[in-house]
């Protein structure tokens, strides 16, 4: 009887008139932003964070949590009739979706799509109804050291599972954790890495890293990259009806992708294109037809996009419950918290039952919003594909300087915006990730508050990380990860080598 | 392959700031606190951790400098000069933006900064070489005209709708 009072609180506080438009609007501008190929749901989530700055911590997170589940259902939009995929996690749904369009059937794409994601998330949004908050109460028992391994654990997962070098996913990291800790120690009162700076003195704002990192990064790299697109695809009320086949063939698919992305979403560093890619590999490797596979599959759109969807749903798990942030959206969930004093971690169920409930109806409430938006306006959105990029460019640095500048009114937070650009540029042209930097510029400052906590409770001995079981265990997964980082590493170059020869 | 010293000197630069680093965090002052660790700790620690993470990065890019010199490829068959202009373009703008910000005020300085972004932009992409005269001159007064509604509107959305006081 619990989950129905629980469910009952997330009512009233999701169907308030405030959190209805706020929901509204994160899902419009996230099927935007998917839609749109060169914007992504970080740089919107980044732009959009100074917002939270003026409304409650739940209607913050309802928006935010909006644009990231909306922009997995806009992104297949262009993915199915451009070839263009609108997210990372789309692309997968270009092999299949856009046979689809050149065959005539781009409505029926467009329709199974968006039944897809909606399963995949509905199913996920109960899933974390039901297991977030046991989980949530097991780990309320874990102490200081045991946080701090988790938090261990879930960076060096972060790092290792990115795609690219192992080692430049952990130096992100580490240079993440060094940013984390810019500002004036909370214990002594000394001032690390501010060189007498004083708007350095509360250390760097999480807005401008993220505007920085993200936002500045992805708008400056389309520059030139974006190919504007015609398209003439009429989309009929008609054309969208699928067959009873059509129907028949994707239910088991889309029930796997689901799975699969429920499965993917909750560890750290997989993000939901992971989930796509192996729901449609799975797929293909089930089906009694493998060879019609990139040929107009309808298999191959519903069960990765079920994926993706329920991976950015079971994303929210490790993040409410334990603090953990998956990927860089989530690492940006947290920073919200932190924006409203709210601690991550297994308190927050508990501290903030509003909080948690309000977002898990929002969730429902936003699938169905997306359900009903995206198939009726199909046009509107094809439509927004055709703005120019030297309009779109302007326009979105021109909200990223003012959203900042609203923050301090400092123009100095717009320098950091500019030199957080600079370094995210950077990033991308030497092949390291941005993703793990933000989130170990989240979890460094209470990695540090725990390890010390730790050491003070233990006086120093450091085997107290090893005594503890849960702690243990951590430090138990965080070896095998690099261990298999290592393996893998050694058996790709000798594959590379055995090629050569 | 192609050559590429960015990655290798890049690696060096972490190196180098990790142990500046390490040398700044060593010099901040001990205060002692009974049981706890000093403030230097951490930041000692994790600087230290990016200088040995540094070391095998920069090995392995050294490798793949060198590999790519001896193999002698001279299939370079992207230019990278055009699109990190592009990028310099952008980021140049920005910090011009910035610096103008308060002391032009919000409006002149974002009206500004549209125009160049647009026809820079425009020019860059090589889409201004395909226009004919009289398209030109209509894309350059579109581009003015645009750069002022946009920065006035922005204007008035936050200072009167929001109460944002931006710089006049």
């Amino acid at each position: 009887m619990e989950i129905l009072d629980n469910l009952a609180l997330g009512v009233s506080v999701a169907f308030t008139i405030e959190n209805l438009m706020y929901c509204a609007l994160g899902v419009t501008i996230g099927m935007l932003i998917g839609v749109i190929p060169g914007v992504g749901h970080l740089a919107a989530i980044s732009m959009l964070l100074p917002l939270t700055y003026y409304v409650p911590a739940t209607t913050a997170l309802v928006m935010l949590a909006g644009i990231y589940y909306g922009a997995q259902y806009g992104g297949s939009t262009a993915a199915i009739l451009l070839n263009l995929p609108g997210t990372p996690s789309s692309s997968v749904v270009c092999l299949d979706g856009y046979p689809m369009t050149k065959q005539g059937r781009a409505g029926v794409a467009l329709f199974m799509t968006t039944i897809a994601s909606f399963v995949g998330s509905f199913i996920t949004v109960i899933v974390l109804a039901a297991f977030a908050p046991p989980l949530a109460d097991f780990a309320i028992a874990f102490n200081s050291a045991d946080y701090f391994s988790m938090m261990l654990l879930g960076l060096v997962a972060a790092a290792i599972l990115v795609q690219g070098n192992p080692a430049k996913g952990l130096a992100a990291v580490v240079f993440g954790l060094l940013l984390g800790i810019v500002g004036t120690d909370v214990s002594t009162g000394i001032q690390r890495y501010t060189f007498g700076l004083t708007f350095l003195y509360d250390g760097l704002n999480i807005v401008a890293i993220a505007m920085g990192i993200f936002g500045v990064t992805e708008v400056v790299a389309n520059v030139g990259k974006v190919v504007q697109v015609k398209n003439d695809q009429k989309i009929t009320f008609r054309s969208l009806l699928p067959t009873r086949r059509d129907l028949k063939e994707s239910i088991f698919p889309m029930l796997r992708g689901t799975g699969i992305g429920t499965g993917i979403g909750v560890l750290p560093g997989t993000g939901t294109s992971i989930g796509s890619f192996i729901a449609y590999a799975v797929e293909k490797k089930v089906s009694k037809n493998p060879e019609k596979f990139g040929k107009g599959a309808i298999e191959g759109i519903t069960a990765p996009e079920s994926a993706n969807n329920a991976a950015a749903q079971s994303a929210f798990i490790p993040t409410l419950t334990l603090g953990i942030p998956g990927d860089a959206v989530m690492a940006l969930m947290l920073g919200a918290l932190l924006i409203h004093g709210i601690t991550p971690g297994p308190n927050v169920i508990s501290d903030n039952p509003d909080l948690f409930w309000g977002l898990v109806i929002s969730f429902l409430i936003g699938n169905v919003m997306l359900l009903i938006l995206n198939i009726p306006m199909v046009g509107l959105w094809v439509r927004l594909l055709k703005i120019p990029y030297p309009i779109l460019y302007p326009s979105i640095i021109l909200f990223i300087v003012i959203g900042v500048y609203s923050i301090n009114y400092s123009d100095m937070d717009i320098m950091l915006v500019a030199l957080f650009g600079a370094i995210g540029c950077l990033f991308l042209l030497l092949g390291f990730e941005p993703a793990p930097l933000l989130l170990g510029f989240i979890l460094g400052p209470m990695m540090e508050e725990n390890f010390r906590r730790a050491m003070l409770l233990s006086r120093g001995d450091l085997m107290v990380f090893l005594e503890r079981p849960v702690s243990a265990t951590f430090f138990a997964m965080i070896a095998a990860l690099v261990v298999w980082s290592i393996y893998s590493a050694i058996r790709k170059k000798r594959v590379a080598v055995a090629k050569e020869f | 392959m192609e050559r590429d010293i960015g990655k290798p000197l890049f690696n060096l630069f972490l190196l180098i700031a990790s142990a500046s680093a390490f040398v700044a965090a060593s010099a901040l002052p001990n205060i002692e606190i009974p049981g706890d660790l000093s403030a230097a700790f951490f930041p000692k620690l994790l600087s230290g951790l990016v200088f040995i993470l540094a070391i095998p990065c920069l090995i392995k890019d050294l490798q793949e400098w060198r590999r790519a010199g001896s193999e002698g490829s001279k299939a370079a068959a992207v230019n990278p000069v055009r699109g990190i202009a592009q990028w310099c373009f952008a980021i140049v703008l920005l910090v011009a933006y910035i610096y103008a910000f308060e002391r032009l005020g919000y409006i002149a300085s974002t009206a500004l900064f549209t125009f160049f972004c647009v026809m820079g932009l425009a020019l860059i992409s090589g889409a201004w070489s395909t226009l004919s005269a009289a398209q030109k001159g209509l894309s350059l007064l579109f581009a003015l005209v645009f750069s002022v509604v946009l920065a006035g509107a922005i204007f008035y959305v936050f200072t009167d709708l929001f109460q944002i006081p931006l710089p006049t």
